[in-house]
């Protein structure tokens, strides 16, 4: 037995999206679990099933760095701030 | 990996704050084993409903409920499936140990799957009282669940519990506006279900029940136990049938419904596997699961080792 991860997504909408996961013995299995377990009222009409031990996990020191880089943003403060000025100065 | 807490009072704070545990946290053990006891009972639970419920495919009256009930139990027996997967993640028991525990009487499922459906009746009365209590208890966890993996997956248990709610509601309805006999019928298994059905909720939670504490319930167990006395008690009489509550009075003050007290002793007795029908429900449930072994084996290409199985 393995232990499969679940994607569902409806066409033309949202993401692939985890929903669960389950335990089956072969890849056909799962996917008959999957579609009985998980879209049993038409909740998707894709469907993906991925053996846990084959999903690459990123550690969340990997990960970590990019939640500390302010400069990739830009809340557009600074800019609106010189527009308005800009703006009163034609008046 | 994923977070961890250096003391319990950091974690309590971090579950006061409406944080959510996901199942590679390095969650405190007392946690870890509150959560899981908790989800393996809810999925006992369902395997033992969907068991009863199979029962019932043959004498169910009726092409269209025939199909509605063998979706019924595909739906619970699904439930079970997705609810092992999430206990089974939290490394206390395999599905394996899960399943032999409560098949050799040694671990819980719900008190009302210890009592015997007689008369298609007692289904219509299980399908509308004790889906409901279910539904209320699980809208109630689903809520406010501080534990990731159960609640995304109580999401989708709730939509299809709503179903046979409903289903539930239209056959009592179709038995109410019936004949003399089929509303006799109901009213019979209204006698012994209604109890059963409101003890599912449980006495009154204590007050350091860290399932509250812990923000796996979000809601004590009276006040869930009440919701449903309110709403299917003038429900019912509406229907004209009779609660089977001999200290069933309206306070007109309050505006509620007080069923009077409650016994708690035949729950207590469920819950020790004592109930009237707890040995012949095991019983049967582990024997279905012997008879089932060779589908196992072939799913699993004849590999003895992977039977049922764990990791």
């Amino acid at each position: 037995m393995h232990v499969y991860e679940v994607f569902t997504k409806r066409d033309g909408r949202d993401e692939f999206r985890h929903v669960g996961a389950l335990e089956a013995a072969t890849d056909e299995l799962a996917l008959v679990l999957a579609r009985e377990g998980y879209l049993r009222r038409a909740e998707g009409d894709r469907l993906w099933v991925v053996r846990r031990d084959h999903v690459i996990v990123a550690d969340d020191n990997f990960v970590a760095p990019n939640a500390d880089k302010p400069h990739r943003h830009h809340d557009g403060a600074a800019v609106a701030a010189r527009r308005k000025a800009s703006r009163q100065s034609q008046q | 990996m994923a977070r961890s807490w250096a003391t319990m009072a950091d974690f309590e704070d971090f579950l006061d704050g409406g944080g959510l545990v996901e199942v590679d946290d390095d969650m405190p053990d007392a946690y870890r084993r509150a959560v899981f006891a908790f989800i393996e009972m809810h999925a006992n639970s369902e395997l033992m409903g969907g068991l009863t419920e199979r029962d019932w495919i043959p004498k169910t009256p009726g092409l269209r409920h025939k199909m509605a009930v063998l979706a019924k139990t595909q739906d619970e027996i699904g439930h079970g499936h997705l609810l092992y997967m999430v206990a089974a993640d939290l490394g206390v028991k395999t599905r394996t140990e899960m399943l032999e525990d409560l098949f050799a009487g040694r671990s819980r499922f719900h008190n009302v799957f210890h009592y015997r459906a007689v008369t298609w009746g007692d289904q219509v009365a299980i399908a509308f009282l004790v889906d409901a209590a279910a539904l209320i208890s699980q809208q109630a966890v689903f809520k406010n669940c501080s534990y990731g993996p159960y609640k995304r997956i109580l999401r989708r248990i709730i939509a299809e519990e709503g179903f046979h709610m409903r289903l539930g509601e239209d056959r009592m309805m179709r038995i109410a506006e019936g004949t003399a006999r089929q509303r006799a019928l109901f009213q019979e298994s209204l006698d012994r279900w209604f109890w059963p059905a409101l003890q599912l909720f449980g006495p009154d939670s204590k007050p350091d029940d860290v399932l509250l504490r812990w923000h796996i319930k979000s809601e004590r167990n009276e006040v869930l136990r009440d919701r449903w006395v309110q709403k299917f008690v003038p429900m019912l009489q509406g229907y004209g049938f009779t609660i089977p509550a001999p200290d069933l009075r309206w306070d007109a003050e309050a505006r509620r419904w007080d069923v009077g007290p409650i016994d708690w002793a035949p729950l207590k007795r469920t819950l020790a596997q004592g109930g009237p029908d707890s040995a012949r429900r095991i019983r049967e449930a582990a024997d279905n699961w012997e008879r089932t072994a060779w589908v196992r084996a072939a799913l699993s290409n004849g590999d003895a080792a992977a039977d049922g199985a764990g990791r």
